[in-house]
This record gives C-alpha cells, structure tokens and sequence, in this order.
C-alpha cells in the first residue's frame, strides 16, 4: 500500500494561555481503511495576473478522496492568490501562506481555480488522490 | 503575538519525491502584522445526516473582516476515541461542497469570511462524529 501522511502543527498565543495542537493522518482511499491514495500530482507554477485558471489539468473522478495542497511561494506580502471552486470563493492566499484540504470535484465545475493577484505569484502544488480521468489528446 | 501553522507531507507514491516540509506564520492581509482574532479553539458533537454551520459568520461576536487573510483549522476526531478513516463528514463554504473530511483527517484552509459564506459540516452517517476547529481571521 503507497503511503501518503499529512502532519501538521499550529500554535498561537492569541489566547490567554498558548495554543498548541498537532495533528497527523494516513491518507487513504475513499470508504477504506486500509488502502492509501496511490497518485499524485506534483507541480511548481508562475502564475500570471489576469485570468483564473483550473489548477488541475485532469479532473480527479468525483467521490473521491483527493487531498491537495498548495502555497504561495511569492515573497512580496502584498501579493495573493484567489482560490474558487464552482464559482464559490475559498479564500486567499498571501505570499508565504499554504492550505492543505479534501478537495470534493464534485463534478467538471469542482475544479479548483486560481487567480493571481498584485503580479505574477510563484505557486507550488501536490494533488494525492487515486485516479483521474484522463483527456484523450 | 504569533500564530504558526507548520505542515510535513510524506509519500512513497512517486519515487525521489521528497516530501513537503513548510511553516507559515499568518499574517493580516498585504502585509506582515500578525493576524489578530481567533474564534478560540471549538469541538462540534454531530449525530446526524444534516449541514449545520460550524462557523456562522454573521454571528461571530467580534465581527471578521471580509475578503482578507482569514484561515480556518479543522480536525475529524471521531467519537470517544474511536476514529473511522473510511467514514467522514463533508466541509462545505456555503452550498459548495470543499471536500469530506475523513475520520483522523485534518484540514487548513483559508476563508473570505464573508457573512453568507458559512462553513458547513455534513455527516455521511448518523453516526456520533466531532470536529474540533479554530478560526483565525482580523477583526472588522
């Protein structure tokens, strides 16, 4: 079984005692337990201002259990990029800031897509999932 | 004040990837203040097939501000200890479903805060499952 784990740790200390959580998963196959994610997809991209793009090229089949993360690897804070999926706005992500989420692609609309913000941001992205479907040429 | 978000990804999926070892601190939108609100940390008992609203914006008692740099944590931690990777609960924004977040599965994910734009949790059993999360926004 190909093995993907996904670890995290958040602290802050805008609370009157430290906050501290950590936290670690197995990323498996959707509905299993013992079978893991066995693709990915794995990419650095300069992403122009100007128009919204799908950041991935194939849709991953629908029910699914596809993770994907992404940053911004900008290193001016005043540059962002705007995250949609279905017309839906996510959120944004500033120079330095990444997310790391169980993407749905629900169906061709599911796609995430991403717009660049304040000039051309440097994104880096990885997609685990277990299969998509593929574009005839 | 400071608040740090630290994630490592491993896989043997494709040989000679090396992983993903990355560290942020969250900032207020454009610049390099530290973000300043939390929602504190919360835990969410849910026992049913239902959406229900972990974050209703327009009710958060010191109000976000739209469209910046907002983040939210969110963790299945199963029931009393029990933790079931093949079931999950899906975390919508609004009606759009982002994705189902399993037992033991944890997410990052930035917000707009926007006061329609609640986060939503969707049981895919009635069975017992809790979600704890944290909300991390700037204040209006």
């Amino acid at each position: 079984m190909a093995t993907t784990t996904a670890a995290v740790t958040l602290t802050s200390d805008l609370l009157s005692d430290n906050m501290s959580v950590s936290a670690s998963t197995t990323c498996m196959k959707a509905g299993t337990t013992a079978d893991g994610l066995d693709q990915m997809e794995y990419g650095y991209v300069d992403l122009p201002t100007g128009d919204e793009f799908d950041l991935v090229g194939a849709t991953p089949t629908a029910g699914k259990a596809s993770k994907l993360y992404l940053k911004n690897h900008s290193t001016d804070e005043t540059l962002f990029i705007a995250i949609t999926q279905n017309s839906q706005a996510i959120g944004k992500l500033f120079a330095g800031d990444w997310m790391f989420i169980p993407a749905d692609f629900h169906d061709a609309a599911g796609d995430i897509a991403i717009t660049a913000n304040g000039g051309t941001n440097r994104i880096c992205y990885a997609l685990f999932h277990e299969g998509i479907a593929l574009v005839a040429s | 004040m400071a608040t740090t978000a630290t994630v490592s990804i491993s896989s043997d999926i494709a040989p000679g990837f090396g992983g993903i070892s990355e560290s942020m601190t969250l900032t207020q939108a454009g610049t390099l203040t530290d973000i300043d609100s939390t929602s504190g940390f919360q835990i969410r008992k849910l026992s049913a097939v239902a959406a229900v609203d972990l974050i209703t914006m327009a009710s958060e008692l010191v109000e976000p501000k739209d469209s910046v740099a907002a983040k939210i944590f969110i963790r299945n931690i199963g029931n009393k200890g029990v933790v079931d990777k093949s079931v999950g609960v899906t975390i919508g924004i609004k009606a759009e479903p982002i994705g189902l977040l399993y037992g033991g599965d944890w997410m990052m994910m930035p917000l707009t805060c926007i006061d329609a734009d609640d986060i939503t949790a969707t049981p895919a059993t009635d069975d017992t499952v809790v979600l704890e999360y944290v909300m991390f926004y700037e204040e209006a």
